[in-house]
């Protein structure tokens, strides 16, 4: 990719990037009821417009917003709100530092267990195309594709955890504490994430497989009597997985939503449980901080996959590069 | 293709559930069983097919299939009525950028990004919160929560729906008997409507189906976050009320999730099979 390429990738990105955390600041302005007036309900005007200025609420949108924009890039997230004023609550680092662990672990494992179910999946599929194990295979898929993963988190705390009792179903172990009761706490919530994960990836990779299976290249190599599996492998897998790159980016998104979730469902208290209870307390400058991170978050790796195509398919690069 | 043989099978599933859900959202009332939220308090928390509870009740004594058949009137209202007004202002948003293209495009393009780049179950949560009532006492003291959840989940599809009709509309604004129409003095406006409009419709209500199955799971998820409906209201808040007790009386929590995801299965395959219609009609044009 041409310099020039990337500036404007940026430029895009950091434009709205900018625009979205405005957006979040307007909302989480306009949310209804004050904080002030929530920490310290018996309070005279004098004593309540003291503690609006020490939370630096007095300020109009844009001056707040320039005023978080500074702390949020230099790595401030605030603190919560408390009465004795900006200093006194917790910081969001903290709580983070403490939640974001979790969740951030839950979508690893629940990613990397997807791609590893859903690649030879997909190849199998692909490579037996319209046998009866593909069809199958693939109304299966689509089935399990459809179900919500709370239904499925659900169905599998009641049958797993309820019924044969082999796993935990509530609250969350830290790796250092037990490495054996971390991995059993996190089965059923992996598992009811990545169900929906691997029937859209398996999928995707049998269309794209088949297609790339019907190329010259595929061909020259059978022709050359080099084994299936080799060019399964070694000529037909990259050049098909950039849909699957794309996807796994596009459904980073619903993976967050999933996992703030599945995480109520079975009491992981991660990233979900901050945000949720700070929206109940009206906690702005958390709840502003907070989506924010997830929006940088998810917009970083939006980009990232973005600059990978180039590297998975050097086809890419040379065509946007011209 | 493999799809082709299942189409029929799956087409009347699909159909045949979707309808049932359908007739009971509209004509449940009628059915001869006790009132949703109506206590027995001589049958708490009892098993599937009780005499008189076929599908058993919850600890509070309600009825669980006529929850069910209520919660269709809500769940079913809220998506539909949410996709329909999200298409239709997506729709037009999305026309409206491909059409005019320039600044206009611009602008429409970027509130779209802007929108998507927040996770739906995050942005519905501030959205959600953004009207509600500011009496924290008292939640649901200014507009009911179902209307809550309508409009901010209108929010959330109008994005998606208009950034499917401008990809859409722009591969139609280009054909050759647009340009011909434009080359006769047609009036945009008709253009738009007698030659773009109808060909997105078909791509906006494939995505429309599948923007339905993907509300009714944000409501769900939004009544296990606690901000959904009133407890038992709809099949999610029935799920997130009675899913603490899923050792004691899971039917109550695992038949709505099933109904759940019947519906969104029925959905997406009507999503599926417009597509498949689609893709082979333009491939005939």
């Amino acid at each position: 990719m041409k310099s020039r390429v990337i500036l404007s990738v940026l430029a895009r990105f950091v434009t709205v990037l900018i625009l979205v955390t405005f957006a979040i600041t307007f909302l989480v302005r306009i949310l209804p009821g004050d904080p002030v007036s929530t920490l310290i309900p018996f309070a005279t005007e004098e004593q309540r417009a003291e503690l609006s200025a020490e939370l630096g609420l007095d300020v109009n949108i844009l001056q707040y917003y320039m005023r978080w924009l500074g702390d949020f890039v230099s790595g401030d997230l605030g603190n919560y709100y408390a009465s004795t004023g900006d200093g006194g609550g917790v910081s969001v680092s903290a709580m983070l530092g403490e939640t974001l662990p979790r969740s951030i672990l839950l979508m690893v494992y629940v990613m990397l267990f997807s791609l590893i179910l859903s690649i030879p999946l997909g190849i199998f599929m692909a490579y037996r195309a319209e046998s009866r194990a593909d069809r199958t295979i693939s109304n299966a898929l689509f089935g399990l594709a459809s179900i919500p993963n709370f239904a499925i988190g659900l169905g599998l705390a009641f049958v797993v955890g309820v019924k044969l009792n082999w796993l935990p179903v509530l609250g969350y172990v830290p790796l250092t504490e037990s490495a054996s009761e971390h991995f059993r706490s996190m089965v059923l919530p992996t598992l009811s994430l990545s169900v929906g994960l691997v029937a859209t990836f398996s999928r995707l990779l049998r269309v794209d497989t088949i297609a790339t299976l019907k190329e010259d290249f595929v061909t020259m190599a059978s022709s050359k009597g080099l084994t299936n599996s080799w060019i399964l492998w070694r000529h037909v897998f990259r050049p098909s997985s950039t849909t699957l790159l794309t996807s796994a980016a596009l459904n980073m998104g619903s993976l967050i939503g999933g996992a703030v979730i599945i995480e109520t469902v079975f009491a992981l208290n991660g990233f979900g449980m901050l945000l949720t209870a700070s929206i109940a307390t009206r906690q702005y400058l958390a709840i502003q901080s907070l989506v924010a991170l997830v929006a940088v978050f998810f917009m970083l790796f939006n980009l990232l996959v973005d600059l990978l195509y180039a590297v998975v398919d050097p086809r890419v690069a040379s065509h946007r590069g011209a | 293709m493999a799809r082709n043989n299942r189409q029929p099978v799956g087409l009347y599933l699909a159909s045949g559930w979707m309808a049932l859900c359908v007739l009971a959202a509209i004509f449940g009332d009628l059915l001869p069983l006790p009132k949703w939220d109506d206590y027995d308090f001589e049958n708490l928390a009892a098993p599937v097919f009780t005499p008189g509870h076929i599908l058993g009740t919850d600890y509070d004594g309600y009825d669980v299939l006529s929850g069910i058949i209520h919660g269709a009137r809500t769940s079913l209202g809220i998506a539909v009525t949410a996709v329909l007004l999200g298409a239709l202002i997506g729709g037009a948003l999305g026309i409206i950028a491909a059409y005019r293209r320039g600044w206009v495009d611009s602008v429409l393009s970027m509130y779209f990004n802007v929108s998507l780049a927040i996770p739906t179950i995050v942005l519905t949560l501030v959205l959600v919160a953004v009207f509600s009532s500011a009496d924290i006492e008292n939640p649901s003291g200014s507009l009911p929560r179902e209307l809550i959840l309508i409009v901010s989940l209108t929010f959330v599809v109008i994005p998606v729906l208009g950034r499917i009709a401008r990809a859409s509309a722009l591969t139609w604004t280009g054909r050759d008997f647009v340009l011909v129409a434009e080359s006769i003095g047609m009036k945009r406006r008709s253009i738009l409507l007698t030659h773009i409009v109808p060909n997105v419709l078909p791509s906006l209500m494939s995505i429309g189906f599948l923007a339905a199955g993907v509300v009714i799971v944000v409501e769900g998820g939004l009544a296990i976050l606690g901000v959904g409906t009133n407890p038992g209201a709809s099949w999610g808040s029935m799920l997130a009320k009675n899913r603490g007790e899923l050792s004691i009386i899971p039917h109550t929590t695992l038949i709505p999730a099933a109904v759940i995801a019947l519906t969104v299965m029925a959905l997406n395959y009507f999503g599926d099979y417009v597509r498949l219609r689609i893709d082979d009609r333009e491939s005939r044009i």
